[in-house]
């Protein structure tokens, strides 16, 4: 009979004291502020390195590009200046020729 | 408002010498018939660039890139054909002689029945010469080159070099 009481006692319900669902809810809502503050860090992190990644790449690409346009000019030049100095020469030739003819 | 007109007379006035000097080198047809065509077109924009890529170890290079230094623009057309007669060479010179006003010269005037002939004009401004065209008419080789800004003549009849590229010929070497 003892045992009977005793085990009653025991399984018997007590209310929470006062304001413990309030707390369990705040700690549960603190906890997941937490997380979710975490999270943004590894984000920022990925976005940045994306970032830096996008614009080293293009950074490179424009000054290759640039390098080819800029020895594709220089070719370019050096092959008008040939022309027109083979031309130069070949007249001040002609023109000598004819002056040493003389 | 006053001061803005200054600045577009001024800069249209600055701009119209130049545009005087650069003459019209489209051929109609003349590309079509040939084998091989070397199209050059600079603007100073380019050949401020260009100037960044001559190499200063080369003293051709370095002369060239001192020569165009001042140069508002570096136009050439060649047109090499397969063979005597396929276009006029009298015409196509023509062509460039007539767009030349009073301000150009002729400088030299190369004829042969055989060869090349080659005319070189130049646009004199007082002493100075601020433009110069080299026309040359070979039976199967027609060439216009159009320097626009100052150029110094002598140097450029002095430039020997190779420039690291292959030896001009229309007929060797081709460009879009």
């Amino acid at each position: 009979m003892n045992l009977e009481r005793d085990l009653t006692r025991a399984l018997r319900r007590t209310p929470p004291p006062p304001g413990f669902a309030g707390r369990v809810m705040q700690r549960i809502e603190r906890e997941g502020v937490q997380a979710r503050r975490v999270r943004p860090v590894w984000w920022r992190a990925a976005a940045a390195s994306l970032t830096l990644a996008a614009l080293l790449g293009g950074y490179t690409a424009h000054h290759v590009i640039e390098q080819r346009r800029g020895e594709h000019a220089r070719d370019q030049v050096l092959l008008a200046m040939r022309i027109a100095g083979a031309k130069m020469r070949y007249a001040r030739q002609q023109v000598h020729g004819i002056g040493s003819e003389r | 408002m006053k001061t803005g007109l200054l600045v577009l007379v001024f800069t249209i006035a600055a701009a119209f010498p130049a545009a005087a000097q650069q003459i019209n080198l489209d051929f109609p047809g003349l590309a079509d018939k040939a084998d091989e065509v070397v199209d050059v077109t600079l603007d100073a924009t380019m050949l401020r660039m260009a100037a960044k890529f001559l190499s200063n170890d080369d003293a051709d290079q370095r002369n060239v890139r001192d020569m165009i230094h001042n140069l508002e623009g570096v136009y050439v057309r060649s047109y090499d054909f397969g063979s005597d007669g396929d276009y006029d060479p009298r015409a196509s010179a023509d062509r460039v002689r007539s767009q030349l006003g009073a301000n150009w010269k002729p400088l030299v005037n190369v004829r042969s029945r055989t060869k090349e002939n080659v005319s070189i004009f130049a646009d004199m401004r007082g002493d100075k010469v601020n433009g110069l065209v080299i026309i040359s008419a070979e039976p199967h080789e027609f060439t216009v080159v159009n320097i626009v800004g100052p150029v110094d003549i002598d140097r450029l009849a002095s430039l020997e070099g190779e420039f690291g590229i292959p030896r001009f010929s229309a007929r060797e070497k081709s460009h879009d």
